[in-house]
């Protein structure tokens, strides 16, 4: 369903020029949740960008159903569902004016979209926000609209960058429960964290990017057998400290 | 794969040329959408209060303050006429003797002297000083001028008059004071005179006479054109600021650019916002203003009659839409670039401050709205407003003032569309100004339609300056230089243009000339009647101009026309082969490259086929229409006309090429008819422009559109009717198609 290919980020400096993301390829399939994990610097929402067309890589190219963004950005970008680190709201506008202004910006039908605006803002949480100010929301509300948001043209692929950034327990747990529900919907999901403990539990394959670059690649059971650690977190210290490669 | 619930978004590429059933409504929907997306810009920055303290808080407080200001300093520096002045004294004895000359009827000023005031004559008060000493008592501002009497030796009185120095009223008051005691001594000795010489007469003898109307003063149109690009400025500032930096520093603009929707639709949504607060801003303070001097009466100091002019209304909000529309797009454009609040509003101070100087051009007399002026950037719209409220505006210098302008706001928004939301602006790069002139590193076959605009925003100011500038050349050294190099700087001009800045942007942009310039294979039957529509057309231009004249459109005087006639008989001079070379084939190779292969190629995904060749063809008919500093209003028609013609063969057979063969054929023809016009008077009349061609003429050419029509539409029928749009697609990727040559 999305196919990442060799996708190549170089950012310049006053003197030379930082690699972000260097040769990056995976793939994700429907059904599927795919951690993209790394330290802050890894690279991870370079790749989202990319794949998104908001950047244009030096090389390689992402593709989304068969579609590559750099051919058919707008194409693509209909098939992918985006949840930035960024919590950013209108405050002026009322959380149910905003929603429907990014259903039409996805171009999904008004009607359609103001029905899928209360069916999954009551699936968050935040159905008796609708009419409020987004201005004057909490950290952890506005994370669940930007959720909403990122789904309301329910799209078959999702990037989610951060997703449980700034939310209390009860609010990961809906998020996860609501990742899982897409995975049973039949769409490919890439969650992007630093957050090793929650995707684990979350995520049913791992990349692990360090300075740009796929170190690990895998399922947990593989990942395992490859690094000899049991958890993420310690495969990660491992590869910090030894700059280990190797993808399975 | 589309998702069932959405609607369409937008155009994919190879979609736009099939104008299939379905595409109609597909396009409605995305203007509506638009629509919807600028509403709810409009929404948010309307509900802001900053919005709300520019558009109502200001208008409403700073009017009333600057009216009771401008009282105050009228007062002070002009003096009341109708309180008069206030003199001081020292003493009774002084006060008393000042009053008797004031009130003797020779003090006053001589009949013609009144008269020529308009019948006011100054009133004085007299008052004595509290500390006794009239220098002490102006000195303190309790009187506008004091008063010394004082005995001389010889037994003269002597009046010392005392004013403060620097200030405009007192320095009045004293000066008709002296003038009012002036007149007394000349009455006396006049007196004196006349008694002792009886037979003594003045050599001269003034009278006073008014002729004419009354003037309307100018004050009010040189002021309010300064008010409008201040307001208008100050309505687009925040919202532009607001809905483009502070958008990115909000964190709203990754999702937005996430989207499947394209930056320019965002952003003329957001563009449409600017202007409409801007446009609202500007009325409010404009309303303002005049309810204001109404209010107080000072309107009667800038107009004859104290009553707002009704009858500017219309024009005014006309002007308004325009100003808003330059500076929405012009602070949209350098908003875009910025990453946050302040950095967009370190951007706008000096811009809003470099704005007053050309707003000031208004304030200085003998500027007028011609020549460059017509086309300078802001000085333009600021004349254009200052003739308009004046009464004295001239058509032609106005309609090139307002579609420069339109041009420059096009290519602000296109500028925008390039800056907003890209590389530039996101959080992870660290690209300047100068990625807006970065190359594109892929090769493209068509280049951008924001590309496109910006070259027709320039195209614009660039053909005006280069036409006048020939014009200009041939006015002063037409006598000098010979008509083969005139005719080589017209063909140069035109390359320059029409050739030169399209190829510039075609190369800049890295796109494949072939495809940028539809150069690609044609149809032996299409080329056959492309011949045919060539050889009957220039009957229809003739019969358009014919019709033009009698209609009485045209913006020719007397004198130009009788100017023209003699450069065109100066022109025929030349070799035939240096006049066709110049005036046939020179035009239909550029003109049809840039028009015909340009245009269309980077507006072929944007418009569907109908729009794109009437769009393009009132272009061409447009660019026909300026010519140096004159507006050929008759071209329009039969320019416009031909457009349409070529621009229908160009789409039918995906080639530039039959067209320039058309344009070659229609300009060589009209050339060939002009210079053998002696040797063809066998043929009979109508080969002048006022006359209609004979019935014959008409119908034979008539014939041959229709065999040319017929030519071109079952020539390019070979690939099937439903197919046929996308031809020119196909033929900028498959020259070698067996079916076409």
């Amino acid at each position: 369903m999305l196919s990442v290919n060799s996708l190549t980020k170089n950012f310049p400096l006053e003197e030379g020029s930082v690699c972000a993301v260097d040769s990056l390829s995976f793939s994700v399939d429907g059904s599927e949740v795919y951690g993209l994990l790394g330290p802050n610097g890894a690279g991870k929402t370079t790749t989202l960008r990319m794949i998104l067309g908001l950047l244009e890589p030096d090389a390689g190219h992402a593709s989304v159903q068969g579609r590559q963004t750099g051919l058919d950005p707008i194409g693509v970008k209909e098939l992918l569902g985006f949840v930035s680190a960024s919590d950013g709201v209108y405050p002026w506008l009322t959380v149910r004016e905003m929603l429907l202004y990014f259903g039409d910006l996805y171009g999904v039908d008004p009607v359609v979209a103001r029905d899928r605006c209360e069916e999954l803002s009551s699936l968050m949480g935040i159905y008796d926000l609708l009419d409020r100010r987004a201005g004057g929301l909490s950290t952890g509300q506005r994370q669940r609209v930007t959720l909403v948001r990122g789904l309301i043209h329910d799209p078959p692929v999702m990037l989610l960058d951060e997703p449980t950034r700034g939310l209390d327990v009860v609010g990961v747990q809906t998020i996860f429960e609501y990742i899982g529900h897409l995975r049973d919907r039949g769409k490919a999901v890439v969650v992007c964290t630093h957050r090793l403990d929650e995707a684990e539990r979350l995520c049913d394959r791992f990349g692990l990017l360090h300075e740009g670059s796929l170190s690990y690649e895998g399922t947990m059971m593989e990942l395992r057998s490859a690094t000899g650690c049991e958890h993420l977190v310690e495969m990660f210290v491992g590869l910090l400290q030894g700059g280990h490669h190797e993808t399975t | 794969m589309k998702q069932p619930n959405q609607c369409d978004g937008e155009e994919i590429e190879g979609q736009t040329m099939k104008g299939g059933p379905g595409h109609g409504p597909k396009r409605i929907r995305r203007v509506l959408r638009v629509g919807r997306l600028y509403r709810k810009e409009l929404r948010e920055t309307m509900r802001d209060r900053r919005t709300v303290i520019t558009l109502v808080l200001m208008p409403l407080l700073l009017y009333p303050i600057l009216s009771m200001a401008l009282n105050r300093f009228l007062l002070s520096s002009s003096g009341d006429v109708e309180t008069g002045y206030t003199v001081c004294v020292a003493t009774p004895s002084e006060s008393d003797a000042l009053l008797r000359l004031l009130s003797d009827p020779r003090s006053q000023p001589p009949s013609e002297i009144v008269e020529s005031r308009g019948g006011e004559i100054a009133d004085f008060r007299l008052g004595l000083s509290r500390a006794e000493n009239a220098e002490l008592a102006v000195e303190a501002n309790e009187a506008d001028v004091g008063a010394k009497i004082t005995v001389a030796p010889n037994g003269m009185n002597v009046i010392t008059l005392y004013a403060h120095r620097g200030d405009a009223a007192s320095e009045t008051a004293r000066q008709i004071l002296a003038e009012r005691l002036q007149w007394f001594k000349l009455a006396e000795a006049n007196l004196v005179l006349q008694a002792a010489v009886p037979r003594y007469r003045s050599p001269i003898d003034v009278l006073v006479q008014d002729v004419g109307t009354p003037k309307q003063s100018n004050l009010l149109a040189t002021l309010v054109p300064l008010v409008l690009v201040l307001m208008t400025i100050t309505g687009a500032v925040y919202p532009a600021i607001d809905l483009t930096a502070g958008e990115r520093e909000r964190g709203t603009l990754e999702a937005v650019m996430a989207s499947p929707v394209s930056r320019f639709s965002v952003l003329v949504s957001k563009y449409f916002a600017v202007m409409t607060v801007a446009f609202l801003t500007a009325v409010a303070n404009l309303f303002a203003m005049f309810t204001t001097l109404w209010a107080s009466g000072l309107l009667a100091l800038f107009q004859e009659e104290a009553s707002p002019p009704i009858w500017m209304v219309l024009p005014m909000l006309a002007l308004l839409v325009l100003f808003s529309s330059f500076f929405s797009a012009v602070l949209l454009a350098l908003t875009s670039y910025a990453r946050s609040f302040k950095e967009a509003q370190a951007y706008l101070i000096p811009v809003m401050l470099l704005s007053l100087g050309p707003a000031m051009v208004s304030l200085v007399p003998g500027i007028g709205l011609d020549g460059l002026m017509a086309v300078v950037p802001l000085i333009n719209i600021v004349l254009l407003a200052r003739d308009l409220l004046s009464g004295s505006i001239d058509l032609g210098s106005a309609s090139i003032a307002i579609v420069s302008t339109l041009s420059y706001a096009a290519a602000a928004l296109a500028i925008a569309s390039k800056l907003f939301g890209g590389d530039a602006v996101m959080r992870t790069s660290s690209q300047t100004a100068l990625s807006l002139l970065k190359r594109p590193r892929r090769r493209s076959d068509h280049p951008s339609h924001s590309s496109a605009v910006l070259l027709l925003a320039l195209l614009v100011p660039f053909y005006f300056i280069v036409s006048n500038g020939l014009m200009q050349f041939l006015r002063n050294f037409g006598d000098v230089v010979s008509v083969e190099v005139q005719l080589g700087l017209n063909a140069l001009g035109l390359v320059l243009t029409f050739g030169m800045l399209p190829l510039l942007a075609t190369i800049w942009e890295r796109c494949k000339i072939q495809t940028t310039y539809r150069l690609s294979g044609f149809n032996v039957l299409a080329l056959l009647g492309s011949a045919f529509l060539g050889l009957g057309c220039w009957a229809i231009a003739h019969e358009a101009f014919v019709i033009a004249d009698a209609l009485g459109i045209g913006g020719l005087s007397e004198t130009q026309i009788e100017n023209a006639q003699s450069m065109i008989v100066k022109m025929q001079q030349a070799p035939v082969i240096l006049l066709l070379l110049v005036f046939a084939v020179c035009p239909a190779v550029i003109e049809e490259l840039c028009f015909r292969g340009y245009l269309f190629s980077a507006f072929t995904k944007q418009l569907q086929p109908w729009r794109l060749i009437v769009i393009t063809s009132l272009l061409f008919g447009l660019f026909h229409v300026l010519t140096g500093s004159t507006l050929l209003v008759e071209r329009f028609i039969p320019s416009t006309l031909m457009g349409l013609v070529i621009g229908w063969v160009a789409y039918r057979t995906g080639s530039v090429l039959p067209g320039m063969l058309i344009h070659l054929v229609h300009n060589g023809l009209l050339n060939l008819v002009l210079h053998y016009s002696e040797e063809l008077s066998f043929l009979g009349e109508g080969f002048d422009d006022q006359t209609h061609l004979p019935a014959a003429w008409l119908a034979a050419c008539l014939f041959l559109i229709f065999a040319g029509t017929l030519l071109v539409h079952f020539g390019t029928r070979l690939r099937g009717e439903d197919d046929l749009v996308s031809v020119s697609e196909q033929l900028g990727s498959n020259s070698g198609d067996p079916e076409l040559l």
